[in-house]
């Protein structure tokens, strides 16, 4: 049933797997959905001249979907499985945990049915949902702390694990960041005006989407990442003292670097200076936190020959020190004018959102699955290893076009004359990506494949009679 | 009091708080006393493996 036992303590996994569960369907969903976007950006006739289906309306939903469908949905899943296992307690308050699950369904369907439909505010990235199912999320998001600060207040253990540290903070912060981001006013139920203007609203705008980068993005998988790769790696964490000061390093820095977003706009320079000083220092903490993942695996680096899912962890820590490496050097100003605009920016998203956030994601639900479905092990080891090498090798020719493309669109808009003139039109530009874009097509479908052969495995371990799958044996 | 001269001793309150958090962590505790809290993913196993709740050999 949806208890398992484990010191005697019943845990309440029911939410646990429906998040676990709608984490895969969501992951194909918004994936499937980036790959038509690839598509189309290499043969536009795939719109079909249809409204609804054009690039402009599917792009938010392409977000949209990986980043609160798929992603949010896995930050749900484990941390409720983490908060429960560390604390060492029950769920609290488990008919508002299945309300946060119930509501954040009926938020992603909303998006589903409205944002090709051309309704949101198309100003607001990663805030494009209209009022009324803004005040739903909110409405998830308070139950969401109740049931996690809850369940932390009732621990049986005297610690908080710093896993849940993370956790913690992405919740609160995400509140914050949603509530004051998305103040409008409402002129019907499909349309409403921000309350903020001008230089303010692109100021709120990218505080609020560089700390859902630096909170969901990155604190929530943090949390994630000091759970699993322990547990998987079978040994506590490189050091205990490091991620301590990981976490209030990340907290203080963060807030701060938003306006790297904004390079050469409106916004006063002073404030763009402070962002590129903040993104710099950020890299500090980032690395800390990364050398302090790979290393939990000092003198057992062996495991990573023979276990996919720990190679998907610390793969997924590489990405996320690429890209906190990269992300500070286009923080610079003077990278950042050749950088912005271009493909690099959307090459530098997926290394962060599919190396680092999807792998971890991954990796974390590879482990999951069999423990709260009363099995030793998912029901084929050989098929994740499959999924590891179709998802890299997918990562990999996404973000090398992206590079490529990128700083080849850089060069050429700012390429002069000696007279002056531009010596390329902007279509000679798109001409010379096109073969990139063809190859980040060709590596989004390798990304897919992995994922369908992820749900597959799934629902052959959920199927599996009770305790059917013996747990691999260590290898000495 | 302007804003910059809060902003200035914000920073700073800051940055001492930070410079606290690191002394305490790596000068007034051990590392023993951090044993247990990294040990908590293992806390709970129903079967207890051999790794577990050992002295870690990291730091
Ligand atoms: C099969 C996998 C994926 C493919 C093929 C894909 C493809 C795309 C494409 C074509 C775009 C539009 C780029 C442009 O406008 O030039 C895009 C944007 C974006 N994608 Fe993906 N994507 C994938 C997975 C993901 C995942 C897993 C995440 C997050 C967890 C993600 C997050 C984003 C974000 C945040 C943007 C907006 C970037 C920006 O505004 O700079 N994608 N994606
Ligand atoms: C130290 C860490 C990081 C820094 C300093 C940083 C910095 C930057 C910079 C400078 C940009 C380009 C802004 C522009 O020119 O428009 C950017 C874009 C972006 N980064 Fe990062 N980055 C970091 C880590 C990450 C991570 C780990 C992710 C995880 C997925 C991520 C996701 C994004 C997204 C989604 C955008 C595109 C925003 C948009 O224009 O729509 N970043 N980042």
């Amino acid at each position: 049933m949806s208890q398992t036992k484990s010191l005697n303590v019943d845990y309440n996994y029911t939410v646990v797997r429906l998040f676990a569960v709608t984490t895969v369907l969501w992951g194909i969903v918004g994936m499937g959905l980036g790959v038509l976007l690839a598509a189309q950006l290499y043969w536009p006739a795939l719109n079909f001249d249809t409204a609804w289906f054009t690039y402009s309306r599917l792009r938010p939903l392409h977000t949209n979907a990986v980043i609160f469908a798929f992603g949010t949905s896995a930050l749900f899943a484990t941390s409720y499985y983490v908060v429960q296992r560390t604390c060492q307690v029950r769920l609290f308050a488990e008919k508002l945990a299945m309300f946060t699950f119930i509501g954040w369904q009926a938020v992603i369907i909303a998006a589903i049915i409205t944002l090709p439909q051309g309704i949101g505010n198309s100003s607001k990235e990663y805030a494009e949902l209209e009022w009324p199912i803004d005040i739903l999320i909110a409405l998830v998001w308070i139950s969401y702390a109740v049931v996690f600060f809850g369940t932390l207040v009732k621990r049986k253990t005297s610690h908080i694990y710093v896993a849940n540290w993370f956790y913690g903070g992405f919740i609160i912060t995400v509140a914050a960041l949603h509530i004051v981001n998305s103040m409008a006013v409402p002129v019907s139920l499909t349309k409403s005006y921000s309350v903020y203007a001008g230089a303010v609203d692109a100021m709120v705008q990218w505080w609020y989407g560089h700390n859902a980068v630096g909170f969901l993005l990155t604190a929530g998988f943090l949390g994630m990442m000091y759970y699993f790769v322990p547990k998987q790696a079978g040994r506590p964490v490189y050091s205990y003292r490091l991620s301590v000061v990981h976490f209030w390093a990340l907290i203080a820095l963060y807030i701060w670097a938003g306006s790297h977003h904004l390079h050469y706009t409106a916004l006063p320079d002073w404030t763009q200076s402070v962002g590129m000083v903040m993104s710099v220092i950020l890299f500090v903490p980032s690395w800390g936190g990364m050398i302090n993942g790979i290393m939990t695996l000092s003198g057992a680096w062996h495991k990573l020959k023979t276990d996919p899912i720990l190679r998907f962890l610390i793969v997924s820590l590489s990405f996320y020190g690429m890209s906190t490496f990269e992300g500070p050097m286009m923080a610079i100003k003077s990278v950042n004018a050749l950088s912005h605009y271009t493909d690099w920016t959307v090459g530098h998203v997926h290394s962060g959102a599919l190396g680092w956030v999807a792998m971890v994601s991954i990796g974390a639900i590879y482990h999951l699955i069999p423990n709260i479905y009363n099995q030793g092990r998912m029901y084929s080891i050989k098929l994740i290893n499959t999924h590891f090498w179709l998802h890299t090798i997918g990562v990999v020719l996404y973000i090398v076009a992206m590079w490529i493309s990128g700083i080849m669109q850089g060069m050429m808009w700012r390429a002069v004359n000696t007279d002056g003139t531009l010596t390329y039109s902007f279509v000679q530009s798109l001409e010379a990506s096109y073969p990139f874009y063809l190859m980040r097509f060709i590596g989004g479908c390798f990304v897919v494949a992995g994922m369908l052969v992820m749900a597959y495995n799934v629902v052959k371990t959920i199927r599996a009679n009770d305790g059917a799958l013996e747990p691999v044996a260590e290898a000495a | 009091m302007d804003i910059a001269t809060l902003h200035s001793i914000f920073t700073v309150l800051v940055f001492v708080g930070f410079i606290g958090l690191v002394v305490w962590l790596f000068v007034l505790k051990r590392k023993p006393d951090f044993d247990e809290q990294a040990n908590l993913p293992f806390a709970d196993d129903q079967k207890p493996k051999q790794q577990q709740k050992q002295e870690s050999d990291h730091e």
